[in-house]
């Protein structure tokens, strides 16, 4: 199902949680809200489900308003962060609660029950009770409790942040894997934007009650619409140098880019990707600075280079070595540069290219 | 983020040193201690047993004294000090009978029906209070409280006729509710409101047996049923509502929202899901005001005569204008906790830690 937020505001006393939302998900749609903790992302998604009433604004489901309409009227499932199984009945009964809500009869029931499980792989612990599983289990059975009555809204709150990191990646896979097989609309909120970029078709970044850029994950990695997002999103976050451009050309301390199709502007901070930069012998390439630390990771080397007053991380193969300390270039390739308004943050894009 | 249990080998933690108060009334293992503490250990707690029991167990043996054995001084051993006799169980069953049976009856009708009906009544204003806010005007309380004050002046003092003045006041108070009770902010919250509820049974009831005295001889309800299962329901239901509001706070509200979310009303939520994550909560009250409503002594002394007559009085009625009976008390009063023992038996199984282990943890 199609969901609209319109201009949609909450505030806890004089404080002002969510900003104005505008969004559209298109149905079957699986689309992330992203943002540092405190954002706004959970009390929106917590008007959604109807769990808190918006302050000011519309929500929609499919074409109907329902704004005002009870949480168990709007036909959406949740999953919490803590799961909030129901700690006196066993998986089972978990599981089938929504159905038993629905006055559903038990041989229905109880093939309903058999069917969920088994796509999350429970049938091995129907008879148990929540504290007798891993965390894992819960996980799955809260998923099964949300699948089982086949809603037309999924949302999930943080539903992976309990889990250790090898389950996690495990859990991610399944979700996607589930979401696509059920083509049933989802919002998922989460700060960890590797959740974000492998689950979503679409993300939303928020930050303070706002909403910074909605777009496809490789949109949003490789054409941020502001300062916020290019610094959020990417591992290790975006090199940014501070300076000017003035006729058509950015310069920094030790540094010059040209920069074509930019109008001249004060304070402007550039920024750049570790991985499209590239250590070179001292004296070429568009930096110059001294090699300040080295990191292998295992798969890739991380170089972080002085360059001016600034540290810049370049992502390097994990085959190169360099003493701390020793003059490089850096050199910078296809281009890959963003130029950012430092006071407001918002993206400088060239007059004509 | 909490790391799953097996899946990292755990450093063996460092041994903190025990405290004394940690060494005295925290015991590791009751089989790990040495044999001399554990003689020690077993030695205060037969003791201490001792001191608990031995009180039922005079009781007990008093039951089967003849006057003399009771009037010569103490003595403990049947058989060995006195001759025990049944002249007193006999008595109480036989002689007394249905005068008897009928106050324990009294007392079995009134103390159940009072305290299930203020568990239910309680819980469900604790469970009210626990999860929705409620702003009570104050001026809309004054208001409230000043137009009874007149109605009942009106009628009394000027001789209105009742119909007439509540109506004019509950026209009144309604015009006050839509026009000027708008204009005031002032508001109480739920903790006002727990307290207010409280504080009624801050007030000690000998104050209040009179008036209730009165109301129940203007409505000829003096020695019912009825009048003893309404008082007491109310006397305990500040006390219910006190206690089964912290056990609701701790129920995480997580769970209640993923059930609305699942469909469920409120009260089907509080039915299915709160409910019976409260039992401890519900079981240990529900005990506690049964044994108040059990004892309860001036209420029913005031209320009842013969026919709603419960155990209590049974009890204090022996000590009539022969001097105290003590045989007949004992009689009567180990019948007396029999159910109370029953109950407590029953229900232990229930207070127990830990029901919420596996519900939002992760």
């Amino acid at each position: 199902m199609q969901v609209s937020l319109r201009d949609i505001r909450k505030s806890f006393g004089a404080i002002e949680v969510v900003k104005g939302l505008d969004l559209d998900v298109a149905d079957g749609e699986f689309l992330v809200l992203l943002g540092p903790s405190g954002c706004g992302k959970t009390t929106a998604l917590r008007m959604i489900a109807g769990l808190e009433t918006a302050s000011a604004g519309r929500i929609f489901l499919g074409d109907q308003d329902v704004t005002d309409v009870l949480p168990k009227y709007r036909d959406i499932a949740m999953v919490f962060q803590s799961y909030a199984l129901y700690p006196h009945m066993t998986v089972e009964d978990n599981i089938g609660y929504p159905l038993y809500l629905r006055k559903v009869d038990k041989d229905e029931r109880a093939r309903a029950i058999r069917e969920v499980a088994g796509k999350v792989d429970l049938l091995d612990y129907l008879d148990r009770y929540p504290r007798q599983l891993s965390g894992g289990q819960r996980q799955r059975v809260a998923l099964a409790r949300a699948m089982i009555r086949r809603p037309s809204l999924f949302l999930m709150d943080e539903p992976l942040s309990n889990l250790d990191a090898k389950l996690r990646g495990h859990m991610r896979t399944e979700l996607k894997h589930l979401q696509n097989e059920l083509g049933v609309t989802t919002i998922y909120v989460t700060h960890d934007q590797i959740e974000a970029m492998t689950l979503a078709h679409r993300v939303a970044i928020m930050k303070a009650g706002e909403l910074q850029q909605l777009a496809p994950p490789r949109e949003i990695y490789n054409d941020p619409a502001n300062l916020f997002v290019a610094g959020f999103i990417g591992s290790p976050p975006m090199n940014f140098i501070e300076g000017a451009i003035t006729g058509g050309s950015f310069s920094a301390e030790g540094t010059e880019l040209a920069s074509p199709g930019y109008a001249d502007h004060n304070d402007v901070v550039a920024g750049c990707r570790a991985e499209d930069l590239t250590v070179v012998a001292a004296g070429s390439g568009e930096f110059q600075g001294t090699t300040y630390a080295i990191e292998l990771t295992g798969n890739e080397t991380l170089v972080t280079c002085e360059i001016g007053g600034s540290l810049v991380v370049v992502k390097m193969d994990k085959d190169y070595d360099e003493k701390i300390g020793t003059p490089i270039g850096v050199s910078l390739a296809n281009r890959q540069v963003f130029f950012f308004d430092a006071a407001s943050g918002a993206r400088l894009r060239p007059n004509e290219t | 983020m909490t790391a799953q249990p097996g899946t990292l080998p755990q450093a063996k933690p460092v041994k903190p040193r025990r405290t004394l108060f940690q060494r005295v009334f925290e015991p590791r293992d009751i089989k790990s201690l040495s044999p001399a503490r554990l003689v020690l250990t077993y030695s205060v707690l037969i003791f201490w047993s001792f001191v608990v029991l031995f009180p039922l167990y005079w009781l007990l043996v008093t039951s089967f004294k003849l006057p003399i054995h009771v009037s010569d001084g103490p003595v403990y051993l049947p058989y060995v000090d006195f001759e025990p006799s049944g002249h007193a169980w006999h008595y109480i069953f036989f002689d007394l009978g249905n005068d008897t049976f009928r106050p324990y009856l009294n007392s079995l009708i009134i103390a159940f029906a009072s305290t299930v009906l203020a568990v239910l009544f309680g819980s469900m204003a604790a469970y009210a209070l626990a999860r929705i806010t409620y702003r009570p005007k104050i001026m809309t309380i004054a208001a409230f409280i000043l137009i009874l004050i007149a109605v009942v002046l009106s009628t009394v003092a000027a001789k209105v006729p009742w119909q007439i003045s509540l109506a004019v006041g509950a026209a009144l108070f309604v015009l006050f509710l839509l026009t000027l009770a708008k204009r005031f902010k002032r508001a109480l919250g739920n903790n006002d409101i727990l307290f207010w509820i409280i504080s009624q049974r801050i007030l000690p009831p000998v104050v209040a047996v009179l008036p209730i005295y009165v109301m129940f001889q203007q409505v000829g309800l003096l020695d019912t049923h009825f009048a003893l299962i309404v008082v007491y329901m109310a006397v305990n239901l500040p006390i219910v509502v006190w206690l089964m509001r912290d056990f609701f706070a701790t129920i995480p509200v997580d769970l209640e929202e993923s059930a609305e979310l699942d469909g469920a009303s409120r009260f089907r939520i509080f039915l299915t899901i709160v409910m019976p994550l409260a039992k401890p909560g519900l079981a240990a009250t529900f005990l506690l005001v049964l044994i108040l409503s059990w004892n309860e002594y001036l209420l029913a002394l005031f209320l009842s005569t013969a026919d709603a007559q419960t155990m209590p009085l049974l009890v204090a009625a022996q000590n009539a204008t022969r001097g105290p009976q003590w045989w007949y008390m004992s009689v009567l009063i180990v019948i007396m906790i029999l159910p109370v023992i029953a109950m407590t038996a029953l229900l232990q199984r229930f207070i127990t830690r830990g029901l919420l282990i596996g519900a939002v943890k992760g």
